[in-house]
């Protein structure tokens, strides 16, 4: 039984060190949000041009642009004030899956602004993306 | 954000979409590939699994005893699936591969090939080609549970598993008659399987090893290790009869085969149910939504609806009813899609029934995009549905219902003032069912996936059956 905990645990790891789950996430959003004809063909330029971002370093499109990134600010900002309270900021950062389960975000007691949201964003998706 | 206030309102395209091409089991399909393999580089590994696009391809192992027909099944398997079939003799007997050289000397000098040898042998064969591009059958391996582990380990995994089983004593006297055609290398039998051509019955040999002594004694070896391999393909096992004509045999594994498993997609059922009037539609859908929590929308009763609710549609539909005449199909799907739509509908899943009745409502349902994902036919002979339907009484002081046969009355006193209804009359039901016979042709041939059922039984049972239908993915057609 110590040998099949181990090939468990090996496997876990290698889960987590190539983020084989978010990539999976990401994949699947993108399927089911663009509905492409042939999924098997998209799902192979996604990951091409994911392979050419890694070797010539470009940066790869991201999921959310800041466009999007505003627009889903706003929705959180019912009240017009130009910030969000914690709750909403962390509930957002969860559906856009850049929230691990387990990790606790400090509440400095400052309501967060559009900048801020923007700047996490920015950060979670590079240290998600960082690891292809 | 939270789900109270601003709920997440997914469109119903993006599980029609996930629905039909399978996304779920794609995903799958990849995990498990990548941590079989646990490759360095995942993205190029992805990108060359998803280019071989062999998610589907038959990947079988037929086991069994001496002389239950195992090599039989399997080449006619192979012919049917257009797939490659893998055997101990012809691995050793392969020309271009130095480990089946060693293989070769080892056999001649053992008359036995060890299993690391053979495992070794398999998963050069598997990796060839035709085997990844048509997938492979395995006959009569692994014959030793460490065969099945080690297997497990390489990574191959089957997706059907058959074992064919039969008592001894049918096959020690089966084997007797096997006979060989060394040209062909196809099995024949002296009594069952019998050749018409005379050149081929000239051509048999009989070959070695099949006394009833030598049958026995295989016999033995095989029970011993068979009860060891079944524990290890536990959700794709599937044991069939041999003692049956091989045809039987060879039909029963091709439809398992052709199954898929039932896999953890997420999955809104979208019921359809059709039938004559009498079939018993309405209790269906009734259990349905009791059970699954799906919404039961009869069409017949939604029009009812918006006339008694007095809503703007049921301004429209009134005086079709005060006049007794059809309600015009175009407010029936402006009915039927506002209700399809709400939230709940979308979310839970639905069970529809009374509708659609001919080929052109069938097309207006599929373009406005409710298309359902299960589609039920309850066929059930007339005689039957007359003695369901004229038998039915209504008693007038209590609005009990009753039925003289399957609900009788308790008392003469009730029976002597029940009453029928005027749509029970034989007459009526006779034209009701005409007119979707009339139809029923062209609405099986538009719903092809569409599955066929006797609805001429017990609710409870008729019911499991259209659980079993909605549950199990739906059986690939044979082209």
């Amino acid at each position: 039984m110590q040998a099949g905990g181990d090939r468990e645990l090996q496997a876990k790891n290698y889960l987590e060190k190539h983020r084989i789950m978010e990539l999976l996430n990401y994949l699947t959003s993108a399927l089911l949000f663009f509905r492409p004809e042939k999924p098997r063909e998209y799902l192979i330029s996604i990951l091409e041009r994911l392979r050419i971002a890694k070797i010539t370093g470009v940066a790869f499109p991201f999921f959310m642009d800041h466009s999007n990134i505003v627009s889903m600010f706003e929705m959180m900002d019912t009240s017009e004030k130009g910030t969000i309270s914690f709750a909403r900021y962390r509930e957002g950062l969860k559906t856009l899956g850049l929230l691990n389960e387990d990790e606790v975000l400090k509440d400095d007691g400052h309501v967060i602004t559009l900048e801020k949201f923007r700047s996490e964003v920015n950060k979670r998706t590079e240290k998600i993306w960082s690891a292809f | 954000m939270d789900a109270t206030t601003a709920p997440h309102h997914i469109p119903p395209e993006m599980p029609q979409y996930g629905e039909t091409y399978h996304v779920f089991e794609l995903m799958q399909n990849m995990l498990e590939q990548l941590l079989i393999r646990q490759p360095k580089d995942p993205i190029p590994f992805l990108i060359s699994h998803l280019q071989q696009d062999s998610d589907n391809v038959p990947k079988i192992v037929i086991l069994g005893p001496p002389a239950s027909g195992k090599t039989t099944i399997a080449m006619w398997l192979c012919k049917h699936l257009s797939s490659n079939l893998v055997m101990v003799e012809d691995l050793i007997a392969r020309k271009f591969s130095s480990l089946a050289e060693v293989a070769r000397k080892h056999y001649q000098k053992m008359k036995k090939l060890s299993s690391t040898l053979l495992i070794k042998l398999i998963q050069e064969r598997l990796k060839e080609e035709d085997c990844i591009r048509r997938g492979w059958i395995l006959d009569g391996i692994p014959e030793t549970r460490e065969q099945a582990l080690m297997i497990q380990t390489l990574g191959i995994t089957p997706r059907h598993v058959i074992v064919l089983s039969a008592p001894d004593t049918v096959l020690i006297e089966r084997n007797l008659g096997k006979r060989i055609d060394p040209q062909t290398r196809e099995i024949y039998h002296t009594t069952f399987d019998w050749p018409s051509e005379s050149e081929i019955r000239n051509r048999l040999m009989v070959p070695g090893g099949i006394s009833e002594l030598e049958t026995a004694r295989k016999l033995l070896e095989y029970h011993r290790n068979i009860i060891r391999i079944l524990p290890a393909y536990p959700k794709i096992l599937k044991v069939i009869n041999a003692d049956q004509p091989c045809v039987d045999v060879f039909y029963q594994a091709l439809t398992y085969v052709q199954t898929n498993h039932r896999s953890n997609a997420p999955f809104t059922p979208r019921v359809l149910l059709c039938g004559p009037v009498g079939c018993g539609k309405s209790l269906q859908a009734a259990l349905l939504a009791q059970k699954y929590g799906l919404v039961n929308v009869h069409c017949g009763q939604l029009l009812k609806e918006a006339v008694a609710d007095e809503s703007k549609f049921g301004e429209l539909i009134q005086p079709y009813f005060q006049k007794e005449m059809a309600v015009p199909d175009s407010i029936i799907m402006k009915v039927l899609s506002q209700r399809l739509s709400q939230q709940d509908s979308i979310q839970k899943g639905w069970v529809l029934h009374g509708f659609p009745k001919d080929l052109d409502q069938a097309h207006m349902l599929n373009s406005l995009g409710f298309q359902p994902n299960r589609v039920f036919f309850l066929n059930v002979p007339f005689d039957s549905v007359i003695e369901r339907l004229t038998l039915r009484r209504i008693d007038p002081v209590t609005g009990e219902r009753y039925h003289l046969m399957y609900k009788p009355p308790p008392t003469m006193e009730i029976k002597a003032r029940l009453l029928q209804n005027p749509k029970d009359t034989e007459e009526q039901v006779k034209l009701k069912m005409d007119l979707f016979y009339r139809n029923s042709l062209e609405l099986e041939e538009f719903y092809k996936h569409a599955i066929i059922l006797n609805a001429d039984q017990d609710p409870y049972t008729v019911f499991e059956y259209i659980e079993s239908g909605i549950i199990n993915p739906l059986p690939k057609k044979v082209p």
